[in-house]
């Protein structure tokens, strides 16, 4: 029948089989449990996903801490302007409940810098109606103000229009060009 | 209620030292429970404090992930380029130096048609000043936010190995980054470079559309704070959504690429020719 | 694609977009198809003895069959280092993906070692039977497990032996296809690259292939026969150059039609590939793999080909010519794989790539990894003669 060599070679193939088999019933047992129940893919990555810790909350979640700034804010043409992209996450601050960290309050032409970031008419990419833009220090010059002056000066960081409507109201001066 | 005047560093430290030693009057009012329990809480739904839901429909709900839909649109007619989108994305995920999640991008047209593009350090510091280098006259400049296209036949899911990124059913192409071996293949897959290799964990990443904020009813972080309404999102469940009118309706929508058949359900408002 | 009409003056505002400026498929990944490759080549001469009985081939024939198996065996080498998570490296085997191309490397990968392996220990059974009667001990314990703890060599069990070698050639020959052919479609399926998105990538790479393994065989036998001082068996040589020479023609053919078929068609983002080899490749691409590593073993080639050279000349140029080749082959790899992704996908600029020294995939470390199969190959040398003892002669 098989010579003693053929033989030892059926039982290479046969351990090589064994082998294979035993490697697919391992591969089996190491593959994570909610694998493959959607798709070709760890299901349980989704819950892991939902369960990231939320760093940024919205306006309202700020606003609700601080109705003085609330009732300034929400009148004005900011009111579309994101507390925590000024100020920093609601996640610094806020933990559980209880403050746990104080966040920035924007100082001088940091001020002024973070205004030109949106209000700068040279980039010439932003559409009068989406938002007014002015060039400076011609806008300085254009009101007679020193041009060394910061743009809070004249305006309120949360509601730009605040102060200068009621300037207009004031002194019934209407607006000139800016 | 007492105003809250806020000193202007955010010193952890000086704050324990503050309570512990007590000698800031109305130190203790500093601390006043908002509701809710104990960490994990925070996480739940039901008591994220102080958050109205901004997608209606998904909290208080069992979340049937088979039948949720949801749409992102960017309006280029509105973009101006403040940048405050990559900047929330980056201190919503910590997203490293130099790798970006989202990006907004400048063009600027001359009158011979010859396009500029640039996008300085990703848009994460707005743009400050006009580019200095072009010598023809300009005709034309507008702002491109980029994301992750979440594309509904996904290159990036189709060349990965091991099964490390995948669409949910409810649409989003999210991430494991307990499976990815860091080869790079989706990276080099995606057609719109919205992938990256985060150098400290050594796996992929990409924009995931915020899915943790999403699934608590909350906008997507980018969305939350640009201010003039240039990224828009909401659930197609709902007929009342922005989105939901916008894609149903007769305006033009483009989406990138669109030759290279990977279906995205990123939506283009006022997409110009020349953005690619 | 609308209203984009630019073309190459494009490169006046050169725009990458901002995760495109990082270069993440390095060096590593230019070595890992040339490795199989190498692999591949060599499985060619092999299999054109033991399955197709090129007689000719004798001489070499053992020997390619251990220098694919010393390249084998470092094949994982390059992808270890180049992985963010290597010690996560076995997912590709318990969730490859159906869909991914890079999935199948576990499983070709463990196939081929085990074909090309067992193919060695068929082939040199008589000479590890003879070495187990001579050895002690542990030596004598990993000798009898290689010979299947059998001594038989009667007539009837080499005639078994020679059907054995022949079957698992002739399964070897399709495994090495994909071995190396798939390597060619993990960058044949990448549609976001103009470069690499072509159904041509397969045929491209394992024509290639072929090329740098039959040059390296060439080339290593030379080298190594006359630094033993032994002689070099010429109508070897010539069978070597002459298959040598059909795929090397068949590979350049393939590569200058893809890159004409794509100037000519100008679809999609051709001008991209356009700008890319008359702009940041243009030394590595044309100059150094078309013209010197291309273009000169074409006319030496031809001169093998067309003209009587004596066998001494022949088999000097033999050796150049491999040399030669096999630059050509791993400045290819290196356009294809790291040239491919200078391309922004802005389809408006180009990045720049910046080779450095002591990086995970530094060029030291390229160094160190094409040694070690040399390494493994002297020490393979050591167990199974390359000649047998007539061919020492």
């Amino acid at each position: 029948m098989f010579s003693n060599y053929e033989f030892r070679l059926i039982i290479t193939v046969v351990i090589i089989g064994i082998a294979t088999g035993m490697g697919f019933v391992v591969k089996a047992q190491l593959i994570p449990d909610s694998f493959g129940t959607y798709g070709h893919y760890r299901a349980d990555a989704i819950d892991e996903e939902v369960l990231r810790p939320i760093r940024h909350g919205t306006n309202a979640s700020c606003l609700k801490c601080h109705p003085y700034e609330a009732a300034i804010h929400l009148k004005g043409r900011h009111q579309t302007i994101s507390c925590e992209f000024c100020h920093g996450t609601y996640a610094d601050h806020v933990n559980n409940g209880k403050k746990i960290g104080t966040l920035p309050v924007k100082k001088d032409t940091e001020i002024t810098t973070l205004c030109l970031r949106c209000h700068n008419t040279e980039i010439k990419a932003r559409s009068q109606a989406v938002i007014k833009t002015v060039a400076m220090p011609e806008h300085l010059e254009s009101q007679k103000v020193k041009v060394t002056h910061t743009c809070n000066q004249c305006h309120h960081v949360h509601a730009p229009l605040k102060y200068i409507n009621r300037a207009k109201q004031i002194t019934g001066i209407t607006e000139s060009e800016s | 209620m007492k105003i809250e005047q806020a000193p202007p560093q955010l010193d952890r430290r000086a704050f324990i030292k503050k309570v512990l030693t007590g000698s800031v009057t109305g130190s203790l009012l500093l601390i006043y429970p908002m509701g809710g329990g104990d960490a994990l809480d925070m996480l739940q739904p039901s008591t994220i404090p102080d958050t109205p839901e901004q997608i209606p429909g998904i909290r208080g709900e069992e979340y049937d992930i088979h039948e949720r839909k949801f749409a992102f649109i960017v309006d280029i007619t509105r973009c101006i380029g403040c940048g405050s989108c990559c900047v929330a994305d980056k201190r919503e995920y910590n997203v490293p130096d130099g790798n970006y999640r989202t990006w907004v991008e400048r063009y600027i047209k001359d009158f011979d048609d010859q396009v500029y593009v640039d996008c300085p350090n990703g848009g994460l510091d707005g743009y400050q000043s006009p580019r200095t280098d072009i010598d023809a006259p300009v005709r034309d400049t507008f702002f491109v936010p980029k994301l992750c296209n979440m594309c509904k036949e996904a290159p990036c899911v189709q060349v990965c190995p091991v099964g490390a990124t995948f669409t949910t059913p409810d649409g989003f192409v999210l991430m494991d980054s307990d499976r990815c071996v860091g080869c790079g293949y989706c990276i080099q897959a995606c057609p719109y470079s919205s992938r990256f290799l985060n150098p400290i964990t050594h796996t992929a990443e990409k924009c995931t559309w915020c899915y943790h904020r999403v699934r608590k009813g909350l906008l997507p972080a980018c969305v939350e704070v640009c201010p003039t309404g240039a990224r828009k999102f909401g659930s197609l469940k709902d007929e009342t959504s922005e989105v939901y009118k916008i894609l149903k309706g007769p305006g033009v929508l483009s989406v990138l690429k669109e030759s290279m058949g990977t279906w995205p359900a990123l939506y283009y408002l006022g997409a110009r020719l020349e953005v690619i | 694609m609308s209203g984009f009409h630019e073309g190459s003056a494009m490169l006046l505002s050169n725009f990458v977009l901002p995760n495109d400026i990082h270069v993440h498929w390095s060096m590593m990944i230019v070595l890992y198809p040339y490795i199989t490759g190498l692999v591949d080549g060599a499985f060619i001469i092999a299999a054109l003895y033991y399955l197709f009985d090129v007689k000719s081939l004798k001489p070499v024939a053992r020997f390619s069959l251990l220098f694919a198996l010393a390249f084998l065996c470092c094949a994982t080498l390059p992808l270890l280092l180049h992985l963010g998570r290597p010690e996560r490296n076995l997912n590709m085997l318990l969730t490859p993906s159906p869909s991914s191309a890079m999935a199948g490397f576990g499983y070709i990968y463990a196939v081929s070692m085990g074909v090309l392996g067992f193919i060695v220990l068929f082939v040199y059974r008589a000479d590890l039977v003879k070495l187990k009667q001579r050895s002690r001990g542990m030596m004598k314990l990993i000798y009898r497990v290689l010979t299947f703890d059998c001594d038989d060599l009667s007539p009837r069990a080499m005639a078994l032996d020679a059907r054995i070698i022949k079957i698992l050639v002739g399964l070897g020959i399709p495994v090495a296809a994909f071995l190396h052919g798939y390597v060619g479609f993990i960058f044949g399926g990448v549609k976001a690259n103009p470069t690499w998105a072509t159904p041509l990538m397969p045929v491209i790479f394992l024509f290639s292939a072929c090329v740098s393994g039959i040059a390296a065989i060439v080339l290593a036998y030379i080298v190594i026969r006359k630094l033993t001082g032994k002689s070099i068996d010429g109508p070897c040589i010539i069978t070597c150059i002459k298959t040598l020479t059909g795929f090397f023609i068949l590979a350049f053919s393939f590569e200058m039609l893809e890159v004409f078929s794509h100037s000519y068609l100008k679809s999609g983002y051709h001008h991209m590939v356009e700008g890319l080899l008359n702009g940041p490749l243009a030394a590595s691409f044309w100059l150094w793999q078309v013209k010197i590593c291309s273009g000169i073993p074409l006319v030496l080639l031809g001169v093998m080909a067309f003209i009587k050279l004596q066998q001494s000349r022949y088999n000097l140029l033999a050796a150049g010519v491999s040399a030669i080749l096999l630059l050509q082959v791993f400045i290819m790899r290196w356009n294809v794989v790291i040239g491919g992704q200078l391309m922004s996908k802005s389809a408006r600029g180009y990045t720049v790539f910046h080779p450095e020294w002591f990086d995970k995939e530094g060029i030291l470390t390229v160094i160190v990894v094409m040694l070690i199969p040399f390494v493994i190959l002297f020490v393979l040398g050591k167990i199974f003669p390359f000649w047998t003892e007539e061919q020492n002669g």
